[in-house]
């Protein structure tokens, strides 16, 4: 005997609380399966950045690949519009403020970086402009005097990781979606017209093995997308990166910006409870398996060298950090793809199963569900998702063999 | 930089000093870390020689004095205190020159991290074969309406004033617990010049058979037993209630402590009758220990749920080695079984961590460590036994407007109130993660089990499967200027 459902979303963080949210607003029967608790994973773990400027990692390596990230700035664009609106259309908060962002230079050769970023960024249509020094500590008195220019987004800001994606799972619960923690899909097999999903639902009692059916699925597993991808016989490749992250003590309110650099690995903003969030990007070490796998189910480790470089980026650009009391660095696995640009679409051949990961989906998340949502129902996408279409990989994969 | 110390030793308490002279003597180059100016841990404190006069040890303990002594003056043994250890890391296996690329992680030694609160810029890391993680433990925190109130304290705590600063906390006391220190610190107290407004002790007095029971385990401890009964013996002869079966249900004040309410308890520590008032300017809570396990857990070290013996314990071996290869573990965070067993624990643990690195030692000396541990874990065992604090009692003190994470100001109305809207989180982390309670300052020791409690409470399960906070560097709070010291050369700021 099997429970039906009109769709059955896989993974527990912002992008499946939000596809479930969202299917369950149409009147669809949903149901949410994650392996573990919601928002355990890069959900909860990332720093929360909205940003829209062109990240360091883009424009790090050099102007061809710059101009290849720029083209996913319709995405961006979209996601600004919608984290603005989501927490209405949800009817609680999810901590979004978008009081702009900056993205900094120290040196003659970053000022240049930002000249050209900001140039392509502004054709794209995205509202950024540069300042020099004194115009923007005039806007951050926060900033160090090393400061030359910065690029400033007022679109830019932050989402709270802790509570935005619990909070569309609720929203979710509220119009019937159906949440289940501690189960983990095993199976994936087609049923009739639709799929049908076997998980083991663990509990203290011990596991029970079920079977849902749907007509689609969607997977939102993050890291874990590759594994789903093995149970339909389909490559869906993710590259696994493990990122340091290091959260303060409460202070009072004194960054009301996202600030980012554009010669270093930094990501610095104060939450709404006043504790000083810095990232940007520094690696972890994954815990690799002995065939050389990176093993996803154990907590990598952090390095030394992430920890001075963050600290020493951070205190860079605005020193009052330097005697602020850390209180936590942890790691989280977040998921990029081969080429870096998300995959977003149809799982090739499986029709009726969906997909979105890699690149920036804390950000992107609620611009994905949507995308994949409206793919699912047969009508247009709001953006153009031809460049994220998972076939790509597949088609990659075949021309291998 | 410097060479790496064949073995890291956090905490100079009676594990850690015995475990570094141990080591040392079978030839070990030790390196001892604590946050406190001498060796001795909690139990040992004694006042700084600014205040002069002779050293004051417990009775109860008359090996102490030659082991702090031994331990101090070994040319094999190098101290560093006032410095706290922030976390430990394994040292990547191909960072390390000659390690065995097919061995797991610590095969290449371990970067333990160091922070001096007082002087940040002498933060740094020693690198060592082995670590040894002997980091004693902290009192229990029991959240009742009003505790957060200025002249609420832990027994421990102001024990710790007494032996540290002879600082008497305040001057009419009510004590409330269930943990035999409490006897101890009240009997302190009234010798250091307080009024002990009453004594409230949650357990009843013992049966004959528990006191039957209890026998076998003496032998050995008759002066730790004696000095309780002695403690006793004077709070009586000085006219101070001891009420059993007795737990406080509110502290009164405004700003301050004003005043206690107590009320009789049953056989399980639930309240039966009505609250009466006591009138004091302190309380002092003593339902007993947590063990210090944040560095195991900051190091992926497995851990056990055991309420009695204080709540997660840090697992291992026979020979006292975590499921890290190359960390060990003695002391209470092995389980809180006090100061001798924690000293035959660092015994051990120094010689097998000494045997481990090539060293001769002899069996004998072995044998005999784990003859210790045994005697010591009969006594211990009983203590634990009788004395196992009745957590789902003490969490139903709790009101809804009591704050259980006090860092964050998370009330428990607050996380009961997550649990019923969020069917779906079962866990401590997934609480944690949503309604800040642990994720203050304090990192979730006062916290934790409480969380873990309500969690299991709302779900039907026990504290164990609602899980434990996880645990990150730095363990405890370091200002941000603390990582760029970590550098081999700093940069300059």
């Amino acid at each position: 005997m099997s429970e039906r459902y009109d769709s059955i979303v896989v993974g527990g963080g912002l992008l499946g609380a939000a596809l479930a949210w969202m299917l369950a607003r149409e009147g669809a029967r949903v149901a949410l399966l994650e392996r573990d608790q919601l928002n355990q994973h890069a959900s909860g773990q990332n720093a929360g950045s909205l940003h829209f400027q062109l990240e360091y990692r883009m424009v790090e390596h050099g102007w061809e690949s710059a101009r290849t990230a720029a083209e996913a700035m319709p995405l961006h664009l979209e996601a600004a519009r919608e984290w603005a609106a989501l927490g209405d259309e949800l009817g609680e908060s999810l901590g979004v403020a978008q009081q702009g962002g900056f993205m900094l230079a120290e040196t003659a050769e970053q000022v240049e970086v930002l000249r050209r970023k900001t140039a392509l960024e502004q054709e794209w249509g995205l509202d950024v402009r540069l300042l020099d020094g004194e115009e923007a500590r005039r806007l951050a008195p926060y900033l160090s005097d090393s400061v030359l220019a910065a690029a400033f987004c007022p679109l830019e800001g932050k989402a709270d990781t802790r509570i935005a994606g619990p909070a569309l799972a609720r929203g979710a619960l509220r119009l019937g979606a159906e949440v289940r923690t501690r189960t983990e899909v095993v199976d994936l097999v087609p049923a009739g017209s639709g799929w049908a999903v076997h998980a083991v639902e663990r509990s203290d009692a011990g596991e029970r093995m079920l079977r849902l059916e749907a007509d689609t699925v969607m997977l939102a597993a993050g890291v874990w997308t590759t594994r789903l991808g093995q149970l339909l016989d389909v490559s869906l490749p993710t590259i696994p990166l493990a990122l340091m992250m290091s959260v303060s003590a409460p202070t009072a309110p004194f960054v009301p910006h996202l600030v980012q650099h554009a010669g270093t690995k930094l990501s610095l903003k104060q939450t709404g409870n006043g504790t000083v969030l810095i990232g940007g990007g520094w690696p972890a070490r994954l815990p690799l398996a002995a065939d050389g796998t990176p093993e996803l189910d154990r907590r990598p480790t952090l390095l030394q060298s992430s920890l001075v470089g963050n600290a020493a980026a951070a205190i860079g650009v605005v020193p009052r950090t330097a005697s602020l009391p850390i209180v936590r660095s942890w790691v989280g696995t977040t998921t990029v793809t081969p080429d870096q640009l998300p995959l977003v679409g149809q799982v090739p051949g499986r029709p009726g199963v969906f997909v979105a990961t890699g690149g920036s989906a804390f950000t992107l998340g609620p611009s994905f569900a949507r995308s994949l949502i409206a793919l699912a129902d047969g009508r247009p996408p709001g953006i153009d998702l031809h460049p994220y279409d998972p076939a790509r990989f597949e088609r990659l994969s075949h021309a291998r063999r | 930089m410097t060479a790496a110390h064949d073995l890291v030793v956090v905490g100079a308490g009676p594990a850690g000093a015995a475990a570094a002279l141990a080591a040392a003597d079978a030839g070990l180059d030790v390196l001892v870390v604590d946050e406190q100016r001498a060796a001795g841990g909690q139990i040992f404190r004694t006042t700084p020689p600014e205040f002069g006069g002779r050293r004051k040890l417990p009775t109860g303990y008359p090996w102490a004095g030659e082991l702090l002594d031994r331990a101090r003056s070994h040319p094999g043994i190098a101290w560093r205190h006032g410095a706290t250890v922030f976390g430990i890391l394994p040292v990547a296996v191909d960072a390390a020159a000659g390690a065995d690329a097919s061995a797991g992680p610590g095969s290449a030694g371990f970067d333990v991290l160091t922070s001096d609160p007082a002087d940040p810029a002498r933060s740094g890391r020693v690198r060592a074969r082995r670590v040894l993680i002997a980091s004693g433990a902290y009192d229990m925190p029991v959240a009742i309406p009003g505790w957060t109130l200025p002249g609420v304290m832990m027994a421990g705590a102001v024990q710790g004033f007494l032996k540290s600063q002879r600082l008497r906390v305040a001057d009419r006391v009510v004590l409330a617990g269930s943990h035999p220190l409490l006897l101890i610190v009240a009997d302190q107290l009234l010798a250091a010049g307080a009024r002990i407004e009453e004594v409230a002790i949650a357990r009843g007095l013992p049966s004959p058979v528990e006191l039957l029971r209890a026998l076998p385990a003496v032998p050995g401890h008759v002066r730790l037993l004696g000095e309780l009964a002695g403690c006793v013996l004077r709070l009586l002869r000085a006219g101070v209630r001891i009420s059993t079966g007795t737990v406080p249900t509110e502290v009164l004040g405004d700003g301050r402590v004003q005043g206690v309410r107590l009320a009789r308890a049953d056989r399980g520590w639930r309240q039966t009758g009505p609250a009466r008032t006591v009138d004091a300017d302190a309380l002092v809570l003593g339902y007993g220990f947590h063990p210090s396990t944040e560095l195991a857990r900051q190091l992926g070290c497995g851990l056990d749920w055991d309420s009695a013996q204080g709540g997660w314990i840090v697992r291992h071996d026979a020979q006292l080695e975590t499921t890290v290869a190359g960390v060990h573990v003695a002391g209470e965070p092995s389980g809180v079984a006090g100061a001798e067993q924690s000293r035959a624990e660092g015994e051990l643990a120094g010689l097998t961590i000494a045997a481990a690195l090539g060293r001769p030692v002899p069996e004998r000396a072995l044998a005999g460590a784990r003859r210790r541990i045994r005697s010591a874990s009969r006594f211990s065992g009983v203590v634990q036994r009788m004395f196992a604090p009745r957590r789902e009692a003490l969490l139903e003190l709790a009101t809804p407007a009591t704050e259980i994470c006090r860092c964050e100001t998370v009330t428990r109305g607050t996380i009961d109130g997550f649990l019923d809207e969020n069917p779906f989180a079962g866990t401590a982390d997934a609480v944690k993660l949503a309604c800040r309670s642990g994720m203050g300052p304090c990192q979730g020791r006062y916290c934790e089990s409480a969380v873990a409690g309500l969690v299991a409470k709302a779900r039907g399960t026990g504290v164990g499967q609602a899980g434990r906070f996880a645990a990150h560097i730095p363990v405890k709070p370091v200002p941000l200027q603390a990582y760029v010291a970590l550098a081999d050369d700093p940069p300059a700021l």
